[in-house]
């Protein structure tokens, strides 16, 4: 047996062992990326053949103003949520890496929004924030506050449902921060302090930078996840009331699945996938600048 | 040699294989009819059970009930069948569904094999029903349920507000006065499911006809709402949910029955399928919708639609046996469903259904008299949907006028008409 027959199995070998995840990922992950681009050059209603319509679908996009009006919500809502969830969940991280009693409880409470599935987490909050009979307008009520409409007022709609999916991702990010803030060397907190820093010092000066990677792969995952908001506007608002909660991928459903204009949809799903992978690439290579500190 | 390299790509191909293969099998025809449903509980188990006697009779063409997981997405997990090349034979669908299935190739057209099958008996079923499942003259459903809106009250309340119960000559104004004097203390006179889906914009048409409108102009090219009897059914929701206050908006997580329930909100504009879930203690009534012009009501209803060639075969047969006036009534007997057919009702048996559901009565006097219009069976009739869902919530919510409301829905359906 040669050197170079001795390669080619190994590779052969990997190739093996990597097969199954290829597969998967291949039928499930490339091949509707592409099947949509190709979808989203004609004009079909999904089950019977399509015709060819060149740009139709993306020109009407340009045109369409519930479609900007929906990109112009998904905007407000990723830029509240992600920042919002962000800072929540470092203090709460911080808190929970104390030595206290009962942390190991703290932090499973913290993360069971993680596994709550949506569908709950949406039934639940319709009901505390139902405005007629609902927990907290009973609340406000009982502190002399006005009653509000939360969901069902559409100038409160996104910002209710910010709230919820907040509350929904908290538990992921602490998760993460945890992780990193767990992962930062115990002898650099100290060498700082020796040097004459306070808590807050240590903090701002030591432990922050740190977890700069942890923020960064956080920023990434929430933005992603924000800008394909669907489930928790499905099971609340059906995006509702008056479209206040239709953000792209809702106006998505709406297209593909209530008026059955599958190219449209698939248009605006390639529109969403762009914008996706662009923000990605920016914030990886970001990331990549600003994280000179290496946790170990 | 490398044989044991060989053999783990071999079993991932066939791995792979067995993928594939497993995406393609099918049901094969031979005679064997798939039913998808929604029906749980009470109504699950009668289904069942009459299936099951089919099956014992009719060993050649068995028919297999498959829960379709709710009937809310019924008409997208079909579309998805087509798509997969494994429809079920037949499948409950929305009656406002139907017009998203006709023009499919899987699709059957069943006019002839209905109309040439005198035991069938098509023109003794309700005329809405009929109707639903009716698209250009063609019959491409065939009836599942047929249903209407009542007025249903609970009596305690009224009582202890010193209010006369509704009567059959009860006018918008008697309505909207009782729930006015209904309102308070937590409690709302009325209930209107204000999510902007069909759910909302039924209940706007009954309105619109009882004031004497109509939805679409008489060549169906137009809409006709706009009308001064649109703007008097837009001003009475206006009037009721945001001058008096007097109506709890639903969101659509249907909390308005529990309410109901919990003596929370005093008459509901629903139909025989909340009756059964109503809470024993509390004693409610039954009338007609109040009324303007006319005390028009509308139907709700819904088909079995059939699918390809072994359902054209072989799906009829036993749809007409469940169709059939003494199965249906049995059926009915066991869900609280309404009669389908004129005939049922002349029944003997039928007297024993009266006394079981005591509510159903007005429904069914609806069914012969009040359900004198229904929703075209048409393509655009999605669109006119969500653009009046929008209109009719938009006044609901205080944020629309209803004139400034209804022309600009009336703009979009115009255009909607225009462009297919």
């Amino acid at each position: 047996m040669t050197a170079d027959r001795r390669k080619l199995a190994d590779h052969a070998a990997g190739w093996g062992f990597a097969a199954p995840a290829v597969v998967l990922i291949g039928v499930f992950g490339l091949v509707p990326v592409v099947w949509s681009f190709v979808l989203s050059l004609q004009h079909t209603d999904l089950t019977s053949p399509g015709t060819f319509a060149g740009g139709d679908n993306y020109a009407k996009l340009a045109a369409d103003p519930l479609f900007w009006d929906a990109a112009r919500r998904t905007l407000v809502y990723v830029v509240l949520f992600v920042p919002v969830t962000l800072a929540l969940a470092l203090p709460v991280a911080v808190m929970l890496n104390q030595k206290i009693r009962g942390v190991v409880f703290y932090r499973l409470a913290v993360s069971v929004p993680l596994v709550t599935s949506t569908v709950a987490t949406g039934i639940m909050f319709s009901w505390l924030a139902n405005p007629q009979f609902g927990l907290v307008n009973a609340a406000l009520d009982a502190v002399g506050l006005p009653k509000q409409g939360f969901f069902t007022d559409p100038n409160q709609a996104l910002f209710a449902v910010v709230a919820m999916t907040v509350w929904g991702w908290l538990g992921f990010a602490v998760i993460i921060y945890l992780a990193a803030l767990q992962n930062v060397p115990k002898d650099l907190i100290e060498a700082s302090s020796l040097d004459g820093c306070g808590r807050a010092g240590s903090f701002w000066h030591v432990e922050l930078p740190l977890v700069a990677p942890a923020t960064g792969f956080l920023l990434v995952w929430l933005t992603i996840n924000g800008l394909q908001l669907f489930d928790a506007v499905y099971v609340t608002t059906k995006g509702g009331p008056l479209r206040a909660t239709t953000v792209l991928v809702y106006h998505l459903y709406n297209e593909a699945f209530v008026s059955f204009d599958g190219g449209y949809a698939a248009a605006i799903g390639c529109a969403v996938f762009v914008v996706i992978g662009a923000f990605t690439l920016v914030q990886l290579r970001f990331n990549r600048r600003t994280s000179h500190y290496e946790a170990r | 040699m490398g044989t044991g390299l060989s053999r783990r790509a071999v079993l991932t191909m066939g791995a792979a294989l067995l993928m594939t293969a497993a995406c393609g099998t099918g049901s094969g025809g031979n005679g064997k009819i798939k039913v998808w449903h929604g029906y749980t509980d009470a109504e699950a188990t009668a289904f069942g059970k009459l299936a099951d006697r089919w099956n014992s009779a009719h060993p050649e063409q068995q028919v297999e009930l498959v829960f379709n997981g709710g009937n809310d997405n019924v008409l997208q997990k079909t579309l998805a069948s087509f798509a997969s090349g494994n429809p079920p034979e037949i499948a409950y669908q929305y009656g406002s569904s139907i017009t998203g299935l006709t023009g499919r190739p899987q699709t059957q057209d069943l006019t002839d094999l209905v109309k040439n099958d005198a035991d069938f008996r098509w023109d003794d079923l309700f005329a809405a029903a009929r109707e639903a499942a009716t698209v250009d003259g063609k019959i491409y459903g065939i009836p599942a349920l047929v249903d209407n809106l009542s007025l249903v009250y609970n009596k305690k309340l009224f009582d202890d507000a010193g209010l006369a119960h509704p009567t059959e000559s009860w006018t918008w104004d008697d309505f909207r006065s009782a729930a006015r004097k209904l309102t308070g203390d937590g409690r709302y006179g009325w209930a209107y499911v204000n999510d902007g889906t069909e759910d909302t914009v039924w209940r706007f048409l009954a309105l619109l006809w009882q004031a004497g409108g109509d939805l679409l102009s008489g060549d169906g090219k137009k809409a006709a709402f706009a009308s001064d009897a649109g703007r008097q059914a837009m001003q009475l929701l206006r009037d009721m949910a945001v001058t008096d206050k007097s109506v709890y908006l639903d969101a659509g997580d249907q909390q308005y029955l529990n309410l109901f329930n919990s003596g929370r909100v005093g008459m509901l504009w629903t139909g025989p399928w909340d009756l059964g879930v109503i809470n024993g203690d509390v004693s409610y009534g039954v009338q007609i919708l109040p009324g303007k012009v006319t005390h028009a009501t509308i139907a709700g209803p819904d088909t079995f639609v059939v699918f390809g060639d072994n359902g054209r075969k072989n799906a009829l047969p036993f749809l007409k046996w469940l169709l059939s006036a003494e199965v249906h009534l049995e059926f009915a007997m066991e869900t609280g469903h309404l009669p389908i057919r004129q005939s049922e009702v002349e029944l003997p048996k039928y007297a024993e259904y009266a006394e079981k559901y005591p509510g159903a009565k007005v429904f069914v006097e609806n069914l012969e008299k009040n359900v004198t219009k229904s929703r075209p069976n048409i393509p655009q009739y999605p669109k006119i949907s969500q653009v009046l869902g929008t209109a009719v919530q938009s006044v609901l919510l205080g944020q629309a006028e209803p004139q400034a409301a209804l022309a600009q829905a009336a703009g979009e359906v115009d255009q909607a008409l225009a462009s297919s």
